[in-house]
């Protein structure tokens, strides 16, 4: 007397068919599959129930069916095509590349992820640096265009010209000193005397 | 294989040799077409050349190979869609989940029963009339004997899903071929029995041992 049995019953009897018996998703709540119950359970319809029987070799049946068709087809295809498949995959074949420069490229053909990943992060570096710059540059800094304009200390750009020193109370001295670096004028006060209350 | 992979022509061509028909009878069975089945396997066996240096020799070349051809198979019908794909199938197992498997196999012996063409017909007919998908499948569990996990992470999607998938194609091919046994043709009925028109033991049954009915067709290479 077969049962009766519905497509999911039936999918653990395909289970069992592949050898996969065990996996039927959703057999169990926490979908933990014990496949020693799960097998033994196939096992035990299959002994009471003969429709079962047929039905797992129903399903070797078509796959007999299916493999033994398309290796037939596959026979089928004269030789010749498929010599002229591989004179075809031969012309489109690569050469195996020798020399300094092939294995540069081939280093660079299996690195050429990391490579990228460096170019870009080295690009992007140098991205945040132009756009991070200081607007205004530092006038303690020359700059690229400083050399066109004349920064030197006073000293080195003229001798100072005094027209008139008055100095009352006291005398002054001018001292003109040229060296190396240039002119140099020094100024010299010299105070009076004086005695308070006198 | 290590020939290969050091650029000898010669130990690719041995490989191409040894793997282009069963590289073909994979792609066959997903493309439905002669052409296209041979451009799948031709880009296939290019494409393992050009990445040759990649394969680490965990698996088989043709473990490795069967993946290319599978995945170029399924680039080439999402390219060259010549019908819109609908899922019908797993439509309706969604709204038709009592269907089970039919209780009955062919008569006869499968390997003589390839040798008609009514039934290779059908075979053709039925493998057509399948969605891509669960054609895919198919073909990479009879043809391969791919694990359901294997599959799953071929067509990248769960293993459930090919469950179905594999559940509703047999099935359909099932009720296919049980179409053509149902209302032979004499020569059929000839074919099937080896002339022996009548014989009890050749007329399908449901409760008959199925290891008696099943041998197999052609030993897996």
């Amino acid at each position: 007397m077969s049962e009766p049995a519905d497509a999911r019953s039936d999918l653990a009897l395909m289970e069992y068919a592949d050898g996969e018996t065990g996996g039927q998703p959703g057999g169990q709540p926490d979908g933990q599959i014990n496949e020693a119950t799960a097998a033994a359970v196939v096992a035990a319809r299959l002994a009471r129930d003969p429709d079962a029987r047929v039905k797992v070799a129903a399903i070797k049946q078509v796959g007999e069916l299916v493999r033994g068709h398309l290796e037939l087809s596959a026979d089928a295809v004269h030789d010749a095509k498929f010599a002229a498949m591989w004179r075809r995959i031969d012309d489109q074949l690569e050469q195996p590349a020798t020399g300094l420069w092939a294995r540069v490229s081939r280093w660079f053909d299996r690195y050429r992820g990391h490579v990228i990943t460096g170019a870009v992060s080295a690009g992007a570096v140098a991205a945040l640096a132009l756009i991070l710059r200081p607007s205004t540059p530092d006038p303690g800094i020359p700059g690229r265009n400083a050399a066109a304009i004349d920064v030197r200390p006073v000293a080195l750009r003229a001798t100072p010209e005094i027209d008139s020193l008055d100095t009352p109370g006291g005398s002054s001295t001018v001292i003109n000193l040229d060296d190396e670096d240039g002119h140099t004028t020094v100024i010299w006060l010299t105070p009076a005397d004086t005695v308070e209350g006198i | 294989m290590l020939g290969a992979q050091r650029g000898d022509r010669d130990a690719f061509k041995t490989l191409f040799e040894r793997y282009h028909r069963r590289a073909y009878a994979l792609a066959f069975g997903v493309v439905r077409h002669q052409d296209d089945a041979m451009d799948v396997v031709q880009d296939a066996f290019i494409k393992a050349h050009k990445y040759l240096d990649k394969f680490e020799g965990n698996a088989s070349f043709y473990t490795w190979l069967y993946r290319i051809v599978m995945n170029l198979a399924i680039d080439h019908l999402r390219k060259h869609r010549r019908v819109k794909p609908v899922e019908l199938d797993e439509t309706r197992f969604e709204n038709d989940g009592d269907d089970p498997l039919l209780p009955r196999i062919l008569g006869g012996n499968p390997g003589r029963a390839l040798l008609d063409k009514q039934i290779r017909g059908r075979i053709d007919q039925a493998l057509d009339e399948l969605s891509e998908n669960h054609r895919s499948v198919l073909v990479m569990r009879e043809l391969e004997g791919l694990s359901y996990e294997d599959m799953a992470q071929a067509m990248s999607c769960s293993k459930g899903t090919i469950m179905s998938r594999l559940f509703h194609a047999r099935r359909n091919m099932q009720k296919r071929l049980l179409d053509l046994i149902d209302n032979p043709s004499a020569e059929l009925v000839d074919d099937l029995t080896g002339g022996r028109v009548g014989d009890a033991d050749d007329t399908p049954a449901n409760d008959e041992a199925p290891s008696q009915r099943t041998p197999a067709a052609r030993s897996r290479p």
